[in-house]
This record gives C-alpha cells, sequence and structure tokens, in this order.
C-alpha cells in the first residue's frame, strides 16, 4: 500500500511492544509515544496495536499504491496530501498515487502514521515493533529506507462520512498537565513515584530533584534521554545488584546527571533509580525534542491509576467518535 | 574508589512507577536465594494482571498492567509470597568456554590486575576457578547475568563509562562477572559499560537465535566454566 520516496534514518514500524519476553532479555521497544499510535489505530477502527510508522525524523514523504484510509497523530508535522495540508491529528481516504509528506514539526518530537488494517510486517515474539539494537521484528530488523514497500493487513471498507475525514482532539489538548507556577510552553511536567533508591540520595538532592528543571540533551533517542541539571548527589555510594528495569525509570549514574531509560533501553541495569515516570506520561517525554526542560512532580500509585484511566478513557472516546463517523457512512452509502 | 555491597536485613518491595514492582531479596548474594527468585518468578507470572516477570541478581522484576493492577496491594503479595517461596530447584546444562584474558580483547586485565595486586595470571586463575550460574537475562539477548565471581575479583565499575569491543567479552563489574553475546551482523562492533573487559572468549556459541526453539541457547539455572585459553599481559 505505501511505497517511501524519502526518509532520513531512524523512523521505524512500531507497534505497542513486545511484551512478556524479559527473559530474553529484551525490553519492550514499541512506540515512544504510545498513546498516539493508539489514537491514530482508533481512528481508523484497528486493533490499538496494530502496527504504523514512527518518524522522529523529517521529512518523510511516501507514496500510497492502493486506495484506503490513513490517520496522522502525534507532534504535528503539517501533513500534506499532494500538496494539501492536512490539520492535526486527522484520518483521511487516501487514494493510489497519491503523496504524503511529514514535515518537521513545529513542537513535539515524533509523529505516527497509522493505515487501515495497519502494517503487514511479520509478528515477531508477538510484536510486529523493529528492534533495532536486535536486528529483528519490523521491517528487516531495520529502520526505514527509501524504496522500501509496506502493505496493510485486510480492513474493513469503512470511509468516513466526510470525503475530507475527521480529526480528534490531540492528546495534548485533551490530557494537558502544567508544570506548577513555569510556562507549558517551555517545561515539560511528568509524574513521578520515587523509586527504590529515593531515600538514598541526601535532602538537598531530593528537593533539587523536585524543584528544578532538567533539560533534554542532544544525547537522546529511543534508548533513553541524558538530561542535565544540579548534579544529584547520594548519602553513600554502593555497588547495586543488577536488576530488571522499566521505561520511564530515572537513574542517576555517579556523575549526577539523570539517565531515562526508555523503549529500547537496557531492561535490566544497576545504577541507582531515584524515581520513574508513571506509565500514563511516557507518551510526554516521547514528545519532549532536546532543549526541552523537564519538571518532575511527585505522584502516589492512587494518582497515577487515576491518570492511567483518563488515557484509556480519552481513547475510548476517540474509538467511539470515530466508529460513529465511520458507521455513518456505511448506513448512508 | 569506593567499594560497598549492600545487603539488606529483610527482603524488600520498591516501587518502580505505578506498573511494576521490584522485590530485593535479604543476605548476601547466594544461589539458594535465586533459586527462590526463580521459583517466585515462575508463580508470580501466572497471577492475574502481570505483563512479565524479570529476575535480577537476588531480586525480581514484576511488571503489571497500569489500568487493572492494584500496585499497592500487589507489593504485600510479592512479599509474602517470597518469604514462603521454597528455595530450592535443580541447575541445568554446562558448556565450557574458552578465552584469551588480557590482549586486545580484555585491555582492562592490567589494570584490574593492579587495583587488586595480583597478576594477571592469578586473575585469569582466578576468575576461571568456579563454574558460573546463569542467573538473569541481561541487558539484551545473550548469555545473561552469571553468578559464581571470587569475592577477591570484586571490583567498583568505573564512575565514567567506556567504549569497549562487543563479542564475546569477558567482564568484570562489581560483584559480578558477564560474558558478553557475540558481534551481530551489521550490528555495533562497541559497547558503552563501565565494566571492565579482562579477556575475549573464542568459538563462542551462538546465545540467541530466532531460528531456534527456543531462542535463547542458555536458560536461568544453567553453568558456565570459562577455560585460560592464554594470558597477555
Amino acid at each position: 500500500m505505501i511505497e517511501i520516496l524519502e526518509t532520513p534514518p531512524l523512523n521505524s514500524v512500531q507497534d505497542l511492544g513486545r511484551l512478556g519476553f524479559r527473559c530474553f532479555g529484551l525490553m519492550q521497544s514499541g512506540a515512544m509515544d504510545r498513546l498516539a499510535l493508539a489514537a491514530a489505530n482508533a481512528m481508523l477502527g484497528n486493533d490499538l496495536d496494530a502496527a504504523g510508522i514512527e518518524v522522529q525524523l523529517f521529512p518523510l514523504t511516501l507514496r500510497f499504491n492502493a486506495d484506503g484510509m490513513i490517520a496522522v497523530t502525534g507532534a504535528d508535522c503539517r501533513p500534506r496530501l499532494d500538496g494539501w495540508e492536512l490539520p492535526p491529528w486527522w484520518a483521511t481516504p487516501v487514494s493510489a498515487g497519491q503523496t504524503l509528506t511529514l514535515s518537521p514539526p513545529r513542537s513535539g518530537m515524533r509523529s505516527y502514521l497509522a493505515v487501515s488494517g495497519g502494517l503487514d510486517v511479520p509478528m515477531v515474539l508477538g510484536s510486529r515493533s523493529t528492534q533495532l539494537r536486535e536486528g529483528f521484528g519490523g521491517l528487516d530488523g531495520r529502520s526505514l529506507q527509501a524504496g522500501d514497500r509496506l502493505r496493510n493487513l485486510d480492513a474493513a471498507r469503512a470511509v468516513p462520512r466526510d470525503a475530507v475525514g475527521f480529526g480528534v482532539a490531540p492528546s495534548m489538548e485533551a490530557l494537558p498537565l502544567s508544570p506548577p507556577g513555569a510556562s507549558a510552553a517551555t517545561e515539560v511536567a511528568l509524574r513521578v513515584i520515587p523509586a527504590g533508591e529515593y531515600e538514598d540520595f541526601d535532602a538537598a538532592s531530593q528537593d533539587i530533584f523536585w524543584n528544578t528543571g532538567w533539560t533534554v540533551t542532544a544525547q537522546s533517542n529511543r534508548q533513553g534521554y541524558r538530561l542535565q541539571g544540579v548534579p544529584l548527589r547520594r548519602r553513600r555510594e554502593v555497588e547495586m545488584r543488577s536488576h530488571g528495569i522499566v521505561p520511564g525509570v530515572v537513574q542517576v549514574p555517579p556523575s549526577g546527571q539523570p539517565i531515562l531509560q526508555l523503549a529500547d533501553g537496557n531492561s535490566a541495569g544497576g545504577y541507582p533509580k531515584i524515581g520513574v515516570i508513571i506509565d500514563a506520561d511516557l507518551w510526554r517525554v516521547a514528545q519532549a525534542a532536546p532543549g526541552r526542560v523537564l519538571r518532575f512532580l511527585r505522584c502516589t500509585p492512587a494518582e497515577a491509576k487515576h491518570a492511567s484511566r483518563e488515557l484509556s478513557d480519552y481513547l475510548s472516546l476517540v474509538g467511539n467518535q470515530a466508529r460513529y463517523l465511520l458507521r455513518h457512512r456505511e448506513r448512508a452509502g | 574508589m569506593t567499594e560497598r555491597v549492600t545487603n539488606l536485613t529483610q527482603p524488600r518491595v520498591t516501587f518502580c512507577g505505578d506498573s511494576a514492582l521490584l522485590l530485593e531479596a535479604e543476605g548476601a548474594l547466594s544461589l539458594e536465594t535465586q533459586q527462590g527468585i526463580w521459583n517466585l518468578s515462575e508463580e508470580a507470572r501466572g497471577w492475574p494482571d502481570v505483563i512479565d516477570v524479570q529476575p535480577g541478581m537476588n531480586n525480581l522484576l514484576v511488571t503489571l498492567d497500569p489500568v487493572r493492577a492494584e500496585v499497592e496491594a500487589y507489593a504485600e503479595r510479592l512479599l509474602a509470597a517470597w518469604l514462603r517461596i521454597p528455595r530450592s530447584r535443580g541447575l541445568g546444562r554446562l558448556i565450557e568456554i574458552a578465552v584469551a584474558y588480557g590482549g586486545p580483547g580484555g585491555q582492562d586485565l592490567g589494570d584490574v590486575a593492579s587495583h587488586h595486586a595480583l597478576s594477571p595470571q592469578e586473575i585469569a586463575a582466578l576468575h576461571a576457578a568456579p563454574e558460573y550460574v546463569v542467573f538473569a537475562p541481561g541487558t539484551g539477548t545473550g548469555f545473561g547475568y552469571l553468578f559464581g565471581l571470587d569475592p577477591r575479583l570484586f571490583t567498583p565499575r568505573r564512575k565514567v563509562p567506556v567504549q569497549r569491543p562487543v563479542g564475546g567479552t569477558v567482564l568484570l563489574g562489581g560483584a559480578q562477572s558477564n560474558l558478553g553475546t557475540k558481534q551481530r551482523p551489521g550490528g555495533p562492533a562497541m559497547t558503552t559499560t563501565g565494566w571492565y573487559a579482562i579477556g575475549q572468549a573464542s568459538d563462542l556459541p551462538t546465545p540467541f537465535d530466532l531460528a531456534c526453539d527456543p531462542p535463547n541457547l542458555l536458560t536461568l539455572g544453567d553453568r558456565i566454566r570459562f577455560r585460560v585459553d592464554r594470558v597477555e599481559a
């Protein structure tokens, strides 16, 4: 259905991740902004974990070789379909021969393209996500290149009521989270639950962790982000035993500058953990480009559960809206 | 260099965010404790709303569904299960790996020898003496985290990570020693690590192959014996 005409490196096929294979040392991979990919799939009536394209470097240009339907979500990359600019978080029918171009976003970091039915790449260990480090999954275990052709799985021939398509509220608008007393335009608030070694940090460092900003450095990618701020110090230094870690963990190596491990990060490690970003806020991390300043807000498991429910409510709403808009057309036609 | 290994007097369960828990066992790092960890990991995999389990070095990560699981209730359940889980279990197969200690693949052997005030030959002999047990999955596919390092070789991890070659590298870090995976065709030749490279395995078997069922060559409880092929200062 798709032929890639132009792409920088490191854009790849991802679904919601390869869960359940930590026994092989595998971190979950999958979309960095799982919410955006799930919403794009919901807009098309796909399974939420259908595979799409994660675009983190631009411009990406592709051509459709068959009629179908697409949705573009995540960072607003000003998608142009044969030159016509689509609004953000938009689903639209496409025709064979049309060209789609995604341009560098004004804000945000990663955009997602979903196709009706989802991309048809082999399922490897329960997922279609590209495992770049191990070289499997996705399209031949690698990033996309010009000339690549991707098919989609069979999909219901649903088309939107309105021929130009429809949009949904972007996650950034539907699920706002403001850092206290700071500008949301420059800072990204993230809710964090203190982790196992939190109490090992001295009181001054605990205070610095919650009350100062952490800049995303250029050494940031799907594996993890290195952050820059006032160094964090522990009361005592101990050799940790290696242990499993999760995406969103804030590790503090001896330099005192935190590291976030993310979708393609290490599945295990030995650095002390000061906290872990809650699951419901990982999509915000995915959209924080180098230079953005992160603010950590202390959170409890109960508050995190509430945030997770808000996320699933939002996805349900997107799915319900899409079902209505798609079903309406089927009745009429 | 400060060097201290913490031993908890009591087991503890801590939050890793809202959808994972880490159980850390009490006492010194031991095989008996790890046998309990493996048993607990098998049991916990079957609990409702558990997505995955991952043994570490005398610890166990349990990941949970963030919407459905009550993480605080699971913390209590995990700790209670740990206190009653049997701590015995059989070990698996043994493989032997020949190692060239020192030289280009083990460039940190000299530094490690100086740190311990031993000769490179003594480091190699101490390292190759025990039988190592695959305790836990590693940071990627491969031979996993190994247990069995002689306490005389405990070496604090570097404060600043360095680049070391990929491909059967024998590493020391803290109280642990690992065997690095094979270099994948087209994959990176170097890796960033805070561990010390003391040798390199020749004729290394492939530890992970999706064409095999199961894809991993070694599983938890399997054993590795290193043989000193040669020592280059």
